[in-house]
């Protein structure tokens, strides 16, 4: 499996394009992307095209792109935000709901309105409840590094040979899976998915995972304090029992050289 | 006869907003409003009834730029409303904190910038991302900036965006020794980075001011020298970090701020009668376009002694260091000069650091609903945060984020320049517009509010 | 004493005992380590290597926690911290859970970690998925899987222990699983043995449907079973545990013997794996029709 992306060591003229669409997100997710560092100007060098994103680039309106990274949930009460995104479903082949809020609403699930000088702001839905989402990318904020990878997986997909193609489809079979499992999350998944299951094994992932300190482990079993919970969704995902794909994880050594060796 | 002009949405800073500008017939700016259109998420009425320790971290995911801003002012005007003093160990973490975080920050607005800049000697934009000499060796060591705060950020807060180690009385975590070595020698290689960035930096933003004309869409648009001044008065709580109530002599006061809200303050209803679309890119917007920013802005306007004020790098500067240069340069050319600090205040707190020391109260009361505040000197101001704790539970909560103070004293800055400069006195601010999307608390004669808080 | 490296080439295990690049019987050079660890102290004596070369700058372990025989995870950055944590608790160490605060406040850019199967998955999927696991992926410098062939809760402990095996928890020396049986070693020098039937019923539920005996995903996996005692039974699975393996040898860290030559041999290792992997597979595959028209999750077809 190192192979198949070694093979295309050079640089493939052919870039694929992406978007950032802003929604009602904090903009974390974008420095995420950016905390990629040197890996981030390699991406724009070798595989991808920025060619949206108001916070870093002067385009105004949205246009055709292969992969739209969607950060933040929908306002919709606001009838700008409402527009984009179903222009963005319209203009992007491949929708990645980036961050916690993207994919299941995250603090804006607290969110109900009351507030100057727009209190009619009152409801703000995940991406995935206006439009069909390809991809979740969950956490607050999500993690550079699994951006990166969807990013490299999603080049190799568009533009990769057969096998490189076959790779990233494996990759990114989770992350889709994720998307079609909805839009809501919270630490009680770990209940009510592993734990209630039958299927927890006390491995501490979850806390981990947990940006807010939400999880302790009680005699190896999480205990989640739900008034810390911010509902991002990744204590679930991190989660080795929500997900566990034999067809791609065990490759890990392979496919973490190949993305180390693609980001020189 | 006037024109309107309409620019939205605005680029390269946090957020959605946009600009509508009167101009005169000759493209000057006779009156900007400069709005926020960013979804309001309601933080301050959402944390209602919610526990104090919940709060801080939801007031964190406002802004992804200012995490740390927000999450320790939160905090801090919990231990204000308790009156919870916390460890010196956990306070110098808390710093270190802070001004990794500024450091990553300017960083970033570096790279916002410099698409309105010159390469020195010629006529070309930088394109940060360019892979081309002079400018990738640049981009890297933005980058490296970046991955120097973000990483001190991490040891000490726990997450480099959203900060999980503060709590209300302290922090979850001593730095090991270990970790304060490490931190140590990052911050000792940002500094000379921060060093060469910063003489870097200052020297395309004096190439910018001495340039007679810059290339928008095509067009020559001449430079006023006067670009982005304005004659509003300045507020600062710190040089560095913050202030709170619990401060012998807090560096902010809650008696001398109010809040109008934006029907009192923007242009009513208008419609576009100037367009150019050949504005990059996209163009502005067409004629015909209705426009009320008394309607659509998404926030409030909060004023201090009665007028709106300027916070952010020059603001700190002014007030502590005697700096006095006006407009979107001289703004700019402060913001370069907090490189250095950042570093030398990391270095400092790391060296009063004791791995060792307590880093969480003996006792942390559960609040009898007082009202606390804290003023934390965010990358681009001053961002304060009042809170009433009782029981436990959060009964009143408010941001006064920098950009929110910002958007009033920008508007007025933006007059006398041509449109088409516009946003780059915008960016001057480092806009962070998500963040500022607050709740205001008034009564209709502008009485003080904090003094009705308090009673 | 000669290097027992019998192949150099990666062995393609599909299945029940995974890669390997090689596997050996090993035990500590190190009379100290032996004293105290559960088996030929592997674990203990590469991860003290693994640190005092700098190839980890400290290492996630169980460590004794609040109650006798109730672990606890922690970063040991210390030989005498790796020490402390010698020798195997039979109930759940949620390990990973310090995976991410290894590179927080303590600092380190190179982790070492040990664990179960399932752990050793979790690390992996936290590399390749970091959901959560920002800048972690990268720092895991060895991680050392030890086999399982399933985990206890607390209380099921204290039940063997205090119930079938008529011992107080704090006078046991020593717990094993092996040979067919759990013995309980005691402080005075008694020994129980309980059939292994007698602890089915207290096994942890979530390890039904574990497919993984012998730590597949690990640098360096090893267990007791395969070699005699007081050695333990070692694979060498990636290029990095290879690498970090081949200069602990070097050093003279461990003795060796070819699983070859000694007995029982791997021979008992894939019938134990095998059996393990059966079982389970067929646990997982009863779940699918668990009630009536209605499923358990299954966490190997995706995250619904
Ligand atoms: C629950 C469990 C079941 C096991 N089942 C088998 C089996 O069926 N067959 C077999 O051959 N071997 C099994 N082992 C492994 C075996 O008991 C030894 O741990 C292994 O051989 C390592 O011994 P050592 O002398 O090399 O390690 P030592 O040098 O003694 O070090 C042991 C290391 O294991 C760690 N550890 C102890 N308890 C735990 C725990 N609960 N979770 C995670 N890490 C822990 C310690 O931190 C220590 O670093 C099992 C281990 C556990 C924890
Ligand atoms: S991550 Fe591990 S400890 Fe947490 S629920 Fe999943 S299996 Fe259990
Ligand atoms: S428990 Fe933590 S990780 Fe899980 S959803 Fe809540 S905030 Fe996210
Ligand atoms: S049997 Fe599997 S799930 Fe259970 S503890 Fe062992 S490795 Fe983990
Ligand atoms: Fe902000």
């Amino acid at each position: 499996m190192a192979e198949t992306i070694k093979k295309e060591e050079k640089p493939v003229a052919d870039k694929i394009t992406v978007g950032h669409v802003h929604m009602s997100g904090c903009t974390g997710c974008l420095v995420s992307l950016a905390d990629n560092y040197g890996g981030l100007l390699t991406i724009l060098d070798k595989y991808a095209d920025l060619v949206y994103g108001l916070t870093l680039a002067d385009v105004r309106h949205i246009p055709k792109m292969d992969v739209a990274l969607v950060e933040g949930s929908v306002c919709i009460q606001d009838k700008i935000s409402v527009q984009e995104i179903k222009e963005t479903r319209e203009k992007a082949a491949v929708v990645v709901a980036v961050g916690g809020c993207a994919c299941y609403g995250n603090i804006t699930r607290f969110t109900r309105g009351g507030q100057q000088n727009q209190p009619q702001h009152e409801s703000y839905l995940p991406v995935g409840d206006l439009i069909k989402v390809d991809v979740y990318i969950p956490g607050c904020a999500p993690c550079p590094q699994l951006i990166r990878n969807v990013c490299v997986m999603a080049y190799l997909l568009l533009k990769g040979n057969k096998d490189q193609q076959e790779l990233a489809k494996k990759y990114l079979t989770p992350l889709m899976l994720l998307a079609d499992r909805g839009t809501e999350a919270c630490g009680c998944d770990l209940m009510y998915d592993v734990v209630n299951q039958g299927l927890c094994m006390g491995c501490g992932s979850c806390a981990a995972a947990c940006p807010v300190r939400a999880i302790t482990h009680e005699y190896g079993k999480p205990n989640v304090n739900r008034e810390m919970c911010i509902k991002c969704g990744a204590c679930y995902a991190q989660c080795p029992r929500s997900f566990f794909n034999f067809d791609v994880i065990p490759e890990f050594e392979g496919i973490m050289d190949a993305i180390d060796a693609a980001l020189k | 006869m006037s024109k309107i002009v309409e620019i939205s949405p605005t680029t390269r800073h946090e957020g959605h907003s946009k600009l509508v500008l009167k101009v005169d017939d000759a493209g000057i700016i006779e009156r900007g409003d400069w709005l926020s259109i960013t979804p309001v998420r309601g933080v301050e009425k959402l944390a209602l009834g919610k526990t104090m320790d919940q709060v801080p971290k939801i007031a964190s995911r406002v802004c992804g730029i200012c995490p740390i801003a927000h999450t320790l002012a939160g905090i801090e005007s919990m231990e204000g409303s308790i009156r919870c003093e916390i460890p010196k160990d956990a306070k110098l973490l808390r710093i270190i904190l802070q001004s990794a975080n500024r450091l990553h920050s300017h960083a970033l607005h570096n790279i916002l910038t410099l698409p309105d800049m010159y390469l020195p000697g010629t006529d070309t934009k930088i394109n940060p991302f360019s892979p081309q000499e002079p400018v990738r060796s640049v981009a890297k060591r933005i980058q490296r900036i970046r991955e120097i705060g973000q990483t001190i950020g991490e040891i000490a807060g726990g997450e480099a965006v959203h900060p999980s180690n503060p709590r209300v009385g302290g922090m979850y975590k001593a730095c090991t020794a270990h970790a304060k070595t490490k931190m140590y020698d990052l911050a000792k290689e940002g500094l000379v980075l921060a060093h060469e960035q910063m003489d870097f930096m200052i020297a395309i933003l004096r190439n910018y001011q001495k340039r007679d004309w810059a290339e928008v869409g095509g067009k020559q648009i001449p430079i006023p020298k006067t670009l982005g001044y304005h004659n509003q008065g300045y507020m600062a709580a710190h040089p560095m970090y913050g202030s709170s109530n619990l401060d012998d002599c807090p560096g902010w006061n809650p008696d001398r701020w109010t809040d109008v809200r934006p029907w009192d303050w923007y242009m009513g209803e208008g419609e576009v009668s100037l367009a150019d679309p050949g504005y990059p890119i996209g163009g502005t917007s067409p004629v015909g376009t209705k426009v009320n920013p008394q309607m659509e802005a998404c926030t409030g306007v909060p004023l201090y002694d009665g007028s709106p004020v300027e916070v952010g790098p020059r603001a700190r500067l002014v007030q502590f260091k005697n700096y006095d240069e006006k407009g979107t340069i001289g703004q700019q050319i402060a913001r370069q000069m907090e490189y250095p600090d950042c570093l030398y205040t990391i270095l400092n707190a790391l060296d009063d650091y004791n791995p060792n020391g307590k880093i969480l109260a003996d006792h942390i009361p559960q609040g009898d609903g007082s009202l606390g505040w804290a003023a934390n000197e965010a990358p681009r101001g001053c961002d304060v945060h009042l809170a009433k704790v009782k029981d436990g539970r959060v009964l009143y909560y408010e941001m006064l984020v920098p950009t929110t103070w910002n958007f009033p004293t920008c508007s007025r800055a933006l007059t006398g320049a041509p449109w088409q400069l516009a946003e780059v006195i915008v960016r001057g601010y480092d806009p962070c517009v998500s963040c500022a999307t607050h709740m205001i608390v008034i009564d209709e004669d502008k009485r003080l509010v904090a003094q009705k808080l308090i009673q | 004493m000669p290097l027992m490296r019998h192949s150099n080439e990666v062995r393609e295990m599909a299945g029940e005992l995974g890669k390997y690049k090689l596997c050996v019987s090993a035990r500590s050079a190190d009379k100290a380590i032996l004293k105290r660890a559960q088996d030929g102290g592997i674990v203990t004596q590469l991860f003290k290597f693994a640190l005092e070369e700098g190839i980890i700058e400290g290492a996630i372990v169980a460590g004794p926690g609040d109650e006798p025989w109730r672990p606890r995870p922690f970063i040991a950055t210390t030989v005498e911290e790796l020490m402390s944590a010698s020798g195997t608790k039979y109930n759940i160490s949620p390990q990973v859970s310090w995976i991410k605060e290894a590179t927080r406040s303590y600092g380190l850019d190179k982790i070492g970690i040990v664990g179960t199967p399932c752990q050793m998955q979790a690390v992996r999927k936290g590399q390749l998925y970091p959901v959560g696991l920002r800048d972690v992926p990268d720092k895991i410098k060895l991680a050392i899987g030890i086999f399982c062939m399933e985990n206890f809760s607390y209380q099921s402990v204290k039940q063997l222990v205090e119930d079938h095996a008529a011992m107080k928890m704090e006078a046991v020396k020593k717990m094993e699983i092996g040979k067919g049986k759990f013995w309980v070693y005691g402080q005075r020098g008694q020994v129980v043995q309980l059939p292994l039937k007698v602890t089915h019923k207290y096994e942890q539920p979530g390890c039904h449907v574990c497919l993984d005996y012998v730590a597949n995903l690990a640098d360096v996996s090893t267990g007791s079973v395969g070699s005699p005692d007081g050695w333990s039974t070692v694979f060498v699975r990636t290029r990095n545990g290879d690498d970090i393996w081949s200069k602990a040898i070097a050093a003279g860290c461990f003795e060796t013997k070819p699983i070859e030559q000694v007995k029982p041999g791997l021979e008992l290792v894939t019938k134990l794996a095998t059996e393990k992997i059966t079982k389970n597979q067929k646990t997982v595959e009863e779940r699918a029709k668990f009630g009536v028209n209605k499923s358990l999750r299954n966490p190997y077809l995706g995250p619904k």
